[in-house]
């Protein structure tokens, strides 16, 4: 048979995803992005307030002590989390790693990636606990 | 075995709605109930047979070997992906309704049109090549290709597809734009790229780096959760992407 004797569909609906809890999980985990680029904007307009002088900078550090900007940021923290959540789990699927021939267990590399997060935030907390 | 321990086999009654499509007769698919005698150890598959053979001679589906090898009673129960012979009516409360495998063209009833599937499995060349093969094919002497049981392991995964078509049915990057390669034959191009004895590799990779390629996966994942022989296809066509990364990579120092 040649290829145009196959017929093709037409494409899926834009609200494929509302069909199944499977893809509602998974439009979430994508969505977790969105407060994550509020606080990558918090922190570049931080940059910039740092730049133009203390009076903009204190505005800043008020701005970001805000109810709202900290319940925001705090939904970023817990998006964060829930996305390496779930990227850690993915990461050995996608980078099976082999030593001398044996493919290490899944477990081992997540417990490998959150063993790092919990270094980098003691890191971070010794860097700046002191201040 | 007594009469009890026969008794306590279960048997009950259930609906099922088959969503049914007779081209001949009727331009528009529609629901059919069927009520039908069942134990713990029926089968979706026997159910379909018991209507054929008892309630309803016009019903079409697809079935061969009843034991999850031949990859050809795929249906939908209750909007996922499932393998007639390996569901069991005991698993299921309430209503139970059957559908053609999502994003394939119906060809009748329960028959879909599985065509534009071995398309892409044929786009990925799969089978091994090896152009320059260490000695020459001397069929006096044949020799066999040897393979240690590492290197089997290596792919051994991503070879027990059995063609089904599940995953393309849950993959809604298939649904949205038919031209993608999809998951089993991107599985089936990693699963022969990673073979020791194969050297098609480069031929493949054009193929996989396209945009229908790996590319178009979003990695929703739900393939690997339908496939009823744990093959894994969302973790073959990721690792695919970081193959064609690599490939990408090594063709730019090349110039
Ligand atoms: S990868 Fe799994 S679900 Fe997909 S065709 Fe092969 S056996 Fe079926
Ligand atoms: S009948 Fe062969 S897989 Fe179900």
């Amino acid at each position: 048979m040649d290829k145009s004797s196959s017929q093709r569909l037409p494409p899926l609906k834009r609200n494929w995803w509302l069909k199944h809890r499977f893809f509602k999980l998974y439009m979430l985990r994508e969505a977790t992005v969105l407060p994550l680029v509020f606080f990558t904007l918090c922190l570049i307009a931080g940059m910039v307030a740092l730049l133009q002088g203390a009076e903009s900078w204190q505005g800043w550090i008020a701005f970001m002590g805000s109810p709202i900007v900290l319940v925001l940021n705090l939904l970023a923290l817990a998006a964060s989390l829930f996305h390496a959540a779930t990227f850690f789990v993915l990461f050995p699927r996608v980078m099976p790693l082999r030593i001398a021939g044996h493919s290490l267990p899944d477990q081992a590399i997540v417990a490998g990636q959150w063993a790092g997060v919990v270094a980098v935030a003691l890191l971070f907390f010794w860097l700046f606990g002191r201040a | 075995m007594n009469t009890e321990q026969i008794n306590a086999k279960n048997v009950s009654t259930k609906h099922i709605s088959v969503k049914r499509y007779l081209p001949d007769s009727s331009a528009e698919p529609y629901w059919q109930q069927y009520e039908l005698p069942v134990d713990d150890s029926t089968s979706l598959l026997d159910a379909l047979n018991h209507i054929k053979e008892q309630l309803d001679s016009t019903l079409s589906y697809r079935w061969s070997c009843r034991m999850a090898i031949c990859g050809s009673c795929g249906v939908m129960v209750n909007g996922i992906p499932k393998l007639g012979c390996k569901t069991f009516l005991r698993d299921y409360e309430g209503e139970i309704r059957i559908e053609p495998l999502s994003h394939f063209p119906v060809q009748r009833d329960l028959v879909v049109d599985m065509e534009i599937f071995l398309e892409h499995l044929a786009a990925v060349k799969p089978y091994l090549i090896d152009d320059n093969p260490v000695k020459a094919f001397d069929p006096q002497t044949p020799e066999p290709y040897q393979q240690s049981p590492e290197q089997l392991a290596r792919y051994k995964q991503f070879a027990n597809c059995i063609n089904c078509g599940l995953c393309y049915s849950a993959c809604p990057q298939f649904g949205l734009n038919p031209e993608f390669l999809g998951p089993a034959a991107l599985t089936l191009a990693h699963r022969y790229n990673l073979d020791s004895r194969d050297h098609g590799k480069k031929q493949r990779m054009a193929e996989l780096n396209r945009h229908e390629g790996v590319w178009s996966c979003t990695f929703v994942g739900f393939c690997s959760k339908v496939c009823p022989k744990h093959v894994d296809p969302a973790a073959a066509v990721n690792q695919g992407k970081v193959e064609a990364a690599k490939h990408t990579l090594i063709a730019l120092f090349k110039g």
